[in-house]
């Protein structure tokens, strides 16, 4: 369903772009602020990639599937605790702890099957209209994604642990990751308070760049892997602690 | 070691003490009620027990386990059986890969055997199922796995009175094969048929320990009369009867006494209508303790 939408919407972006050919698109976009331009990944729109990250990747990925991810983990647990199934589920032999491993485990389902199922269609359809992009940077970007696309689940996890109900686990994970994405692109512009932007993990993952000409940083990947571990601790830790 | 020690056993919502230092133990191969009004705390002891809250004060040891003690406990669970009083069973999946999901985790041994006392339809979806449905796949996944120790929050609430009887006997035939059950209720009744031994708790207290027979000797019946006013006033001298409460055209009282007198002092008068029930368990306890409960009325609900 998910992978579906994608499709589409990858679908109609690519076609737009057949459209906007020959027109000077960058002569659009000159007149708006450089923060905006940086906030929607604005770069190179004439070539086929940059278009595709702006229009996709950073708009769909970027926010749309961190903040996707963010809400449907945060409500796993709360959901189970509000329906009272998660009496049942701890009445299990199993740890708190590993109950929710194997929740987060089951949304790297479809993290892993939307990125597949999205790349594949993205690729398919630029080499429809005579476009192909470069695979390994393709490649690249979805598979730098998942470590973003984890914290944003990380997020999700604690926000659901925490809450008591599952439309406010939901909303609070939803509006921490919108937060974060506003945060680095406002304040990436502003020097003194520049340090904001490392608290947001929309800095680790950049995914025009990598479209590009495949430049990427292995160290962010690694600190959004960290991250990623340090949420999901901190929700096993809060979980254990709380009651249901 | 018995299967259940509670010792001091206290949890606190803010001010509410939803259990105030209850303390008892359920011996192995007993069925033990656990007896109170709604929101008396008994959900609150059971969820203590399985570890789902953790107590404000005092302990208790299920099959041996402290459950302060989380790795101690996750090996005990794997012996014991629960039935939440609220089944929140996924509602788009059909009750049989509800239960082989519980299968793939606790083990099945006898699933076959408990299908055919329990009927849920099992090939259609949860969102279909009757509430006495829910329950019945909520007893079979209590079962299956063959525990040790089976506790049950209100585990009849919704069975029509058939296949209440079937639960009745099939708790029975367990406790003969050395299960211990650990059930809750809120009726007398349903307690008295199969318990061997009943606490009583109120608005988080446990107030009484008994066997089920000194019990029911000390319940009495409600019985309701509608009658001429000669006859109201003869019955209410009877011996054993408690609680009168007149209405128009008779009485009703609770009565302790043998059936006997009460059939002959009835036989010479003209009854238009009786009906001898069972009083509610907060009846009983204005019977015993002369005043009503203070947590039934606020209309709070500790029973979480």
């Amino acid at each position: 369903m998910l992978s579906a939408a994608i499709g589409l919407y990858s679908g109609f972006i690519i076609w737009y772009f057949t459209v906007l050919e020959g027109v000077a698109i960058e002569d659009v976009f000159e007149e708006l602020p450089p923060a905006l331009l940086d906030a929607f990944g604005v770069q190179d729109l004439a070539t086929i990639e940059g278009f595709l990250g702006a229009q996709i990747y950073n708009f769909v990925w970027l926010l749309g599937l961190g903040l996707y991810f963010a809400y449907v983990a945060g409500g796993t647990i709360a959901s189970d605790i509000e329906s009272e199934r998660m009496d049942l589920l701890l009445s299990f032999p199993i740890s708190r702890a590993r109950l929710i491993a194997e929740k987060c485990l089951a949304l790297f389902v479809p993290l892993l099957v939307v990125n597949a199922a999205g790349g594949a269609a993205i690729y398919t359809l630029a080499l429809l209209i005579g476009e192909p992009i470069d695979a390994t940077h393709l490649l690249l970007v979805h598979l730098l994604s998942i470590p973003y696309l984890m914290v944003c689940i990380g997020i999700g996890l604690v926000c659901s642990v925490v809450a008591d109900r599952a439309a406010i686990a939901e909303r609070v994970a939803v509006g921490f990751v919108f937060v974060l994405f506003l945060v680095e692109s406002v304040v990436g512009g502003a020097e003194e308070y520049d340090w904001i932007q490392y608290l947001s993990p929309t800095h680790y993952y950049d995914p025009t760049p990598i479209l590009l000409d495949g430049t990427y940083e292995l160290i962010d990947s690694a600190i959004l892997l960290v991250a990623f571990v340090g949420l999901l601790l901190l929700s096993q830790i809060l979980f254990q602690r709380r009651d249901v | 070691m018995d299967p259940i020690e509670v010792t001091g056993l206290t949890k606190e919502y803010g001010d509410v003490r939803a259990n105030d230092d209850v303390s008892f133990s359920v011996e192995r191969g007993e069925v033990f009620g656990f007896l109170g009004p709604n929101g008396a705390g008994k959900s609150t002891t059971i969820r203590l027990l399985l570890g789902l809250i953790a107590p404000t004060a005092g302990t208790a040891r299920v099959l041996g386990a402290d459950v302060h003690d989380e790795a101690a406990l996750i090996e005990a669970k794997g012996r014991i059986g629960y039935l939440p009083a609220e089944l929140g069973f996924p509602p788009n999946v059909t009750g049989e890969s509800v239960l082989e999901y519980h299968a793939s985790i606790k083990g099945d041994d006898r699933l076959d055997e408990l299908l055919e006392i329990f009927t849920p339809p099992i090939e259609r979806p949860i969102r279909e199922y009757s509430t006495g449905n829910k329950r019945m796949l909520g007893l079979i996944q209590a079962f299956m796995h063959d525990p040790e120790l089976v506790i049950m929050d209100e585990p009849t609430a919704g069975l029509d009175p058939l296949k209440q009887e079937g639960f009745n006997g099939f708790v029975r035939d367990e406790r003969d094969r050395g299960m211990t059950i650990f059930l809750s209720s809120h009726v007398l009744s349903e307690v008295r048929r199969v318990c061997d031994r009943v606490g009583i708790i109120r608005a988080g207290q446990l107030v009484e320990l008994e066997e089920i027979e000194t019990l029911l000797d000390q319940g009495g019946k409600r019985i309701r009369v509608t009658t001429t006013e000669e006859a109201t006033k003869a019955l209410s001298a009877l011996d054993g009867v408690v609680d009168i409460q007149p209405f128009p055209d008779g009485i009703q009282f609770i009565y302790t006494g043998g059936y006997n007198a009460l059939l002959r002092e009835l036989a010479r008068h003209d009854i238009q209508e009786i009906e001898i029930g069972e009083p509610p368990l907060e009846d009983i306890f204005i019977h015993y303790y002369g005043r009503r409960e203070p947590s039934s009325e606020t209309g709070g609900d500790p029973d979480v």
